[in-house]
């Protein structure tokens, strides 16, 4: 008798996979190829991979020969069959696991054929890096060449500078929709933020507002918005004539290098170097100036593939755990510990601020300021995610985190602005009969664009796509009914 | 048979007669389907969104 599977099961429903994998299996598979060549690319993407796909890479990473796919789905217990299924799928889109076909005929003089036994194998050039990087052999400097002169760098000074950078990055997007001039970041980020869509410039000139992309990009967490802006850069990069296998790599070889240890650029090609500019502009790499023949990776870029906080978090405070800090209360009142003028600037997005406090914001959530927001294209859903995330450690002792009613009214005032829904397209009435007014209408709901039907006034509503075909069903039935 | 081109709206039994009596004064329904939907002209959506707001605002009511 077969287990009966438990829906709620975490292990069956697998997690969102990061987004650098979407994008890498758009790439030709040469390509994905060339980029294994370099072992910190193959450990870079062996961590950004699901756990079962790890485990499947290092099962069959020390052996020489294929192994029969009947033996590795002996392993499988028959429930999560599916996820495994999903696993091997995925690997073999990202060019790492091949599937080989055996075919061996039994007689030579007779026809048959050995039933053919698939065999997996993992891709020799991914192979033979990952040994490398795991164990440490090669020499061809993926991991970044060190400096000979190494001064340690002040890690301090190194996370001033990539949270000042990215900061600017983050208040320019901000402050664009409240009238304010911040300092701008440079040109290239400017491009960047236009190509990605999260802003915009709806006249010519410097002035760029920010799209209601923009403000659902400002409330996820650090990491994701990071690999955003990095795929939006990788994009372009081929539009600028830039070796996307360079590109990748070098932001591979960034995510495994030390903090605190400066690197030369001895080894980097043309297109590397080319992008050092870049990466200092978006604040993960330091270097004294344009022409320095060192650089050292700043927080941001070795937290690239990991999960430890990208960020060093506002430290002012010192009470409860650096990320959370707000508390909400029943009467929709607001109370933010925090002095960062970014954190500040995002709860205005939503919140009607009062009072300013050395280390406390106060506010309140209203009906006029969630509104704007909805304007502006936040959803309610953000909004509270963005308060559950960041809520203060003493709010966890409510159950549920955040109050009902607040969260409820919230999602109310959203529903305020969908009371009325429209739809073009075409209304269909004065049937001459029933049977007329049934044969159109079952034609119209095959091709699925009925929206409103009403037998007894004998009219039905369509889309404007569907309009063309039925018109022409009702004049090929005129002319064979003549 | 006749086929209209139009703007089919979608709403709530209330909204439907608030936009009943603003049609008394700026005409844009062609057709009152049933309780819950209205044939409007194809170019009035956006005016009659925007007169709906301002009436459903008059309803409401702040601290501040």
């Amino acid at each position: 008798m077969p287990a009966p599977t438990e829906p709620d099961d975490p292990l069956l429903t697998p997690a969102q996979p990061h987004t650098l994998i979407a994008f890498l299996v758009k790439e030709p598979k040469t390509t994905l190829s060339r980029l294994y060549q370099r072992p910190s690319s193959c450990l870079s993407i062996f961590r950004l991979v699901s756990p079962l796909e790890r485990q499947l890479i290092m099962n069959l990473l020390w052996l020489e020969a294929p192994v029969p796919l009947s033996t590795m789905a002996a392993w499988v217990v028959r429930q999560y069959k599916k996820v495994y299924d999903e696993a091997l799928h995925s690997l073999s889109r990202l060019n790492i696991l091949h599937i080989l076909q055996d075919k061996q005929p039994l007689n030579p003089t007779q026809d048959e054929v050995a039933p053919t036994e698939d065999k997996l194998a993992l891709n020799p050039t991914f192979k033979t890096s990952l040994r490398q990087a795991i164990t440490g052999g090669g020499t061809n400097g993926s991991f970044g060449v060190p400096a000979e002169k190494d001064e340690k760098r002040d890690i301090e000074a190194l996370d001033g500078y990539a949270l000042e950078r990215w900061e600017t990055i983050l208040h320019y997007m901000v402050s664009s929709g409240t009238g304010q001039q911040p300092a701008s970041p440079s040109p290239g980020v400017l491009a960047l933020l236009k190509g990605s869509g999260l802003m915009m410039a709806p006249q010519q000139g410097h002035n760029l507002r920010i799209t209601s992309k923009g403000f659902q990009f400002l409330l996820y967490p650090p990491h994701a918005q990071l690999w955003q802006l990095l795929i939006q850069y990788l994009e372009k990069s081929t539009a600028r004539h830039m070796d996307i296998v360079d590109v990748l790599a070098f932001l591979f070889m960034l995510s495994t290098m030390e903090l605190g240890r400066e690197y030369s650029i001895e080894n980097l090609s043309k297109t590397q170097t080319a992008m050092l500019t870049d990466l200092r502009d978006y604040g993960l790499i330091w270097q004294r100036k344009s022409s320095s023949r060192r650089f050292s990776p700043t927080r941001l870029a070795t937290t690239l593939t990991s999960s430890s906080p990208p960020l060093p978090t506002a430290t002012s405070v010192s009470s409860g755990p650096k990320d959370g800090f707000i508390v909400l209360e029943t009467n929709y009142r607001i109370y933010a510990y925090t002095d960062n003028p970014l954190q500040t600037a995002v709860l205005n997005l939503f919140v009607s601020l009062k009072y300013r406090f050395p280390n406390l914001v106060v506010g309140s959530i209203t009906r006029e300021s969630v509104k704007k927001a909805l304007n502006n294209g936040i959803s309610a859903d953000q909004i509270i995610s963005y308060l559950m995330t960041h809520a203060h450690p003493q709010m966890r002792k409510n159950n549920p985190l955040l109050p009902v009613t607040v969260q409820d009214q919230i999602r109310l005032w959203e529903l305020e602005k969908n009371r009325l829904k429209s739809e073009d397209g075409f209304l269909y009435n004065d049937f001459t009969s029933l049977a007329d007014y049934e044969l159109v209408l079952n034609y119209a709901k095959d091709l699925g664009v009925v929206l409103w039907e009403n037998a007894a006034k004998r009219a039905f509503f369509a889309t404007i796509d569907g309009h063309a075909s039925i018109k022409t069903f009702i004049e090929t039935r005129k002319r064979a009914l003549i | 048979m006749r086929a209209t081109k139009g703007v089919l709206l979608t709403c709530d039994a209330a909204v439907k007669q608030i936009l009943l009596a603003m049609n008394e004064k700026q005409f844009f329904i062609i057709d009152d389907l049933d309780d819950n939907h209205l044939l409007i002209k194809a170019d009035m959506e956006y005016m009659v969104r925007r007169e709906l707001e301002v009436e459903l605002e008059k309803n409401t009511y702040s601290l501040e």
